[in-house]
């Protein structure tokens, strides 16, 4: 800790320095988050009084199809997410940690799409992807294949939607995974090979345990922001077609905003509120299993 | 991996090596940088040209007088000087406001003790991992009851009162600033808000334009806000304008793209400039660009 007289400040000096702080935690986070959970108990609509309704939106939602329709997608969306930049995010990452020309550029260019907003990506691959007119399809036909209705086919829509927000979001976890391999000695790299170990197995045995708390604490970001795809959803697909790729956060968003059942989809944001904290917990308990922290 | 084993390798080895690597990165490239490329190319396609089929992958307008044709028509006729100029108040004082309160409550953290100093991090570190949608329909009726609505207001308040990242950011670097400056300049007669402000805030610039940077390019490409709280065309922003132009002109997508162009084109002028800032700050955050 650190040492100080006391007398250099008085002591609401601090308070005063955080009213700001507290004032948003209080209004605009704390307050809501409570508030969410006290609408959801009732009938809020808007139109007309709100009226306790206990637990019946709850109820309401797990009986509703297309809302557990809709939770499946999430989980979909978030499994196809995080494996995608997990993956490709220290694939990127083991390629790049070099020193060759022309990494700075690369490195530069996978991150951009990190920067670029949801909505511009989403319209842009829109583009790419549309029957006919897209170059995607153009390319298909032209080496004879038949035209793929990317966003149109209820089937394929989810996984197309998730696929490219891990192209927006790979550069991101590269970036994360390569200040991990940064941060693995040289030192025992080169002793694994004087004792002989080869490439693979440098790989498996020495990179990847060293690299674990980098993993672990990846793997949460990679969770917690698989559950943000609203912008993407708004901009691609609007949560079609037939509900194929609705999630909860687009959910809430309909619910709440386009049939002003603020109630309810209270009730769907409390399930995803429950959703993001049951995994950050299981991630922890799961952490002392397979991180090394030794080295 | 980086360390091949050398002696094992032969010269004409490592240049396979060499352009296997290159050739994985070339690809890499191209799908990343394409849909940019495509985006940009596109903008320059008259209304007729861009539907052709098979593709045109040069655009008819390139390098004739009309080249700039889509980008004139969206300035003219649908506002876009209007939405960039709102994109950038409502970015701008955002990042502004969150540098100020985050810098002057990681100073708070960092050099002060008080009562409820823990609770009040770790709640501020708790609700960072909260999705905005679990609080944003108690949030609408607030804004709603402060008769903020179609303002700049609730784009701008929200996230220029509390920063999780930013006051996390601030408070590990003045912890690790040597007390005696506190010491000397609380001896020469100066106050806790004068040491805060000629001494901490002006040596964490670093940390300033990272937060600066950060808080800009969130707000800027936010869309769920805007989109709740802003109806009429007078303060919409480039990204929800983007999506409006979207579902209301579906046809024209050489306008759209062009449109798309504009809005990504502020965010990626930044990003070239000030990439260090950018990529290192994603390490030492949980907080995404």
């Amino acid at each position: 800790m650190l040492k100080h007289k006391l007398s250099w400040y008085r002591g609401w000096v601090p308070y005063v320095m955080l009213i700001p702080t507290v004032i948003g935690l209080l209004i605009f986070r704390l307050g809501p988050l409570l508030g969410s959970l006290a609408i959801s108990f009732t009938d809020l609509n808007m139109l007309t009084p709100a009226t306790f309704v206990g637990l019946a939106n709850y109820k309401e939602m797990f009986q509703n199809p297309s809302f557990i329709q809709t939770a499946e997608n999430t989980f979909l969306f978030s499994l196809v997410y995080v494996v995608g930049v997990m993956v490709l995010g220290l694939g990127l990452a083991l390629v790049l940690n070099r020193k060759a020309k022309g990494i700075g550029f690369f490195r530069a260019a996978f991150y951009s799409p990190v920067v670029t907003s949801a909505v511009a990506v989403g319209i842009v691959w829109s583009w790419i992807l549309s029957p006919r007119l897209g170059i995607l399809n153009q390319l298909l036909s032209a080496l004879g294949l038949n035209e793929v209705y990317w966003l149109g086919d209820p089937k394929l829509a989810l996984y197309v939607v998730a696929i490219i927000q891990v192209w927006k979001m790979s550069g991101y976890y590269m970036i994360l995974f390569l200040a991990g391999l940064k941060d693995i000695p040289d030192t025992i790299q080169e002793a694994a090979i004087v004792d002989g170990a080869n490439g693979r197995q440098r790989f498996f045995r020495v990179t990847l345990p060293l690299l674990s708390p980098t993993t672990f604490f990846v793997l949460n970001v990679a969770i917690i922001d698989s559950f943000k795809n609203f912008e993407l959803i708004y901009a691609m697909t609007k949560g079609g077609p037939q509900n194929a790729t609705n999630t909860l956060v687009y959910d809430i968003y309909i619910n709440g905003f386009i049939h002003f059942r603020l109630g309810y989809a209270s009730a769907v944001s409390y399930f995803l509120l429950a959703c993001v904290a049951v995994i950050t917990i299981i991630n922890f308990i799961f952490k002392k299993r397979w991180v090394k922290h030794q080295y | 991996m980086g360390k091949a084993p050398v002696l094992k390798d032969g010269t004409a080895m490592k240049r396979i090596r060499t352009i296997i690597f290159y050739a994985v990165l070339a690809v890499d490239g191209i799908i990343t940088l394409f849909p940019f490329l495509w985006m940009l190319l596109n903008s320059f396609n008259s209304e007729g040209n861009i539907f052709s089929v098979p593709s045109k992958l040069i655009p008819d307008l390139l390098g004739t007088n009309h080249m700039f044709d889509n980008y004139l028509t969206i300035f003219k006729e649908f506002h876009w000087g209007r939405y960039t100029l709102n994109s950038f108040i409502v970015a701008g004082l955002s990042a502004l406001g969150q540098v100020l309160t985050s810098s002057l409550a990681g100073f708070a953290f960092a050099t002060m003790r008080f009562r409820g100093k823990n609770v009040i991090f770790s709640l501020l570190l708790g609700t960072m991992m909260v999705p905005v949608q679990s609080t944003i329909i108690p949030e609408f009726l607030i804004m709603m009851k402060l008769g903020w609505l179609d303002s700049y207001l609730p784009m701008i308040v929200p996230s220029a009162l509390v920063g999780s990242f930013g006051t996390f950011l601030f408070k590990e670097y003045y912890e690790n600033v040597p007390p005696a400056y506190i010491d000397a300049s609380s001896i020469d007669g100066a106050g806790p808000f004068k040491i805060y402000s000629k001494v901490y805030l002006p040596m964490s610039s670093s940390q300033i334009a990272t937060l600066l940077i950060i808080s800009f390019m969130n707000s800027w490409n936010d869309l769920l806000r805007p989109i709740l709280y802003v109806s009429s065309d007078k303060w919409q922003t480039v990204t929800q304008a983007l999506t409006q132009f979207q579902s209301q002109y579906s046809a024209k997508w050489n306008l759209i793209l062009t449109g798309s162009v504009l809005s990504v084109l502020p965010i990626l002028m930044l990003y070239i400039f000030m990439q260090n800032y950018i990529i290192e700050s994603s390490v030492s955050s949980g907080v995404k660009g």
